[in-house]
């Protein structure tokens, strides 16, 4: 039987849904694209978790708007939110089909990395180690975006998802979604996994 | 065997174009409900035909590169990905159309689109600019105003620039940043 999480009502801002929402469907295009190019089912994994949280949140949007409209006048100014919560749903299954390409080894043709490997930014994955130097540390005072040229563009904590975070305390099992240059990304990859113990400037 | 190599080229220069124009809508559709512009909307629709045509021919072109059966696992993969390129884009469009549809947007999208990208400023590059004849490279535009650039429109036509595009007089140019890079923006756009 298919075990999906049981959606309540909660009396969320709609702007604070709306924002998450977009964030994170964007995030899921560029977390998804990464994936295929590096083929890293882990990424592919990210995406999934994600697609999870935009269901939920097409829900609270959709039943925070149904009790916020009084009149026809209203409708028509809500009904915008609701396309655009449907719009960045529609975003995120695209980039979850991209993300089971990935884990359902259908595979990526190699012609693909050299579409999108122009980028010059890379995304990926990392855990935080128990040893490693970023655990305990506010991710504002490490400067990694001034030190090793790379920005964390997300944390998942369980289950739980932080967007562009900026002065969070880093935890040991952290997952980070980091984005930068190839070299930088490697070094945080390091710094994670507990195998570099010092921030090179 | 070079014939074989420049197929692969091809395609993979039309999928990098479907990712891209699809990216490039999603932008330009949440500029047109943030500025509630009915023109950039139609761009959005404009692209949106424009996608449809460049996937067609994606598809053509990746079934007729005469692939062996062992290879169909991975040609599959192509498709697909081409298949949600296209549904980021339809997701693009029909944002667009709220704008297109005459309904004003509710104050909280407004805020919700200008706190989840900060804000997005429409600019047009005036006579004078400094910015004229430079390329975005040299222009250092996201150091001195903090400003990303989204997509630059020049004879009607919307793109996504490259760090090699040169900035001309009277391009509009669309950029996504904080409140503050707006102005900074706006006056390097002036003469």
């Amino acid at each position: 039987m298919v075990k999906l999480e049981k959606i309540e009502y909660k009396p969320i801002s709609v702007r604070d849904l709306l924002i998450e929402i977009k964030d994170l469907s964007e995030l899921m295009i560029d977390l998804a694209y990464s994936a295929a190019l590096f083929n890293s089912k882990e990424l592919a994994g990210e995406v999934l978790e994600l697609e999870e949280r935009v269901d939920t949140l097409v829900y609270l949007i959709n039943m925070n708007v149904m009790i916020a409209v009084r009149d026809a006048q209203d409708a028509e100014l809500l009904v915008g939110v609701s396309v655009v919560a449907s719009a960045a749903d529609k975003i995120s299954n695209a980039s979850a089909d991209i993300a089971s390409l990935v884990l359902k080894d259908i595979g990526i043709h190699p012609i693909v990395r050299q579409a999108f490997e122009k980028a010059e930014e890379h995304l990926i994955r990392v855990k935080i180690a128990q040893n490693s130097i970023l655990a305990g540390k506010l991710l504002d005072k490490l400067e990694l975006a001034a030190k090793i040229g790379v920005d964390v563009i997300a944390i998942r904590r369980n289950k739980q998802w932080m967007i562009n975070p900026k002065s969070e305390k880093l935890q040991k099992g952290d997952i980070l979604i980091v984005r930068g240059a190839p070299h930088g990304i490697e070094e945080m990859k390091g710094v994670a996994e507990g195998t570099i113990m010092k921030l090179e400037e | 065997m070079t014939g074989k190599e420049d197929r692969f080229t091809t395609i993979a220069n039309k999928l990098a174009e479907l990712k891209n124009t699809s990216e490039l809508m999603i932008d330009l559709a949440y500029s047109s409900l943030l500025l509630n512009n009915v023109r950039i909307a139609e761009e959005v629709q404009t692209l949106e035909e424009h996608m449809d045509d460049l996937h067609t021919e994606f598809e053509q072109l990746v079934l007729s590169s005469g692939f062996k059966p062992e290879e169909s696992k991975h040609f599959l993969g192509l498709i697909r990905l081409g298949v949600t390129t296209e549904q980021i884009a339809d997701a693009g469009a029909e944002i667009a159309q709220v704008v297109l549809r005459g309904l004003q947007s509710h104050p909280i999208l407004k805020t919700a689109i200008e706190e989840a990208e900060e804000t997005v400023a429409q600019v047009q590059v005036a006579s004078g600019s400094s910015l004229i004849g430079k390329t975005l490279r040299q222009a250092q535009i996201h150091e001195e105003t903090g400003m990303w650039i989204l997509a630059i429109k020049r004879n009607n036509i919307w793109t996504r620039p490259k760090p090699s595009t040169v900035i001309k007089e009277s391009d509009i140019i669309i950029a996504s940043g904080y409140s503050e890079g707006e102005e900074a923006l706006e006056a390097l756009a002036s003469s």
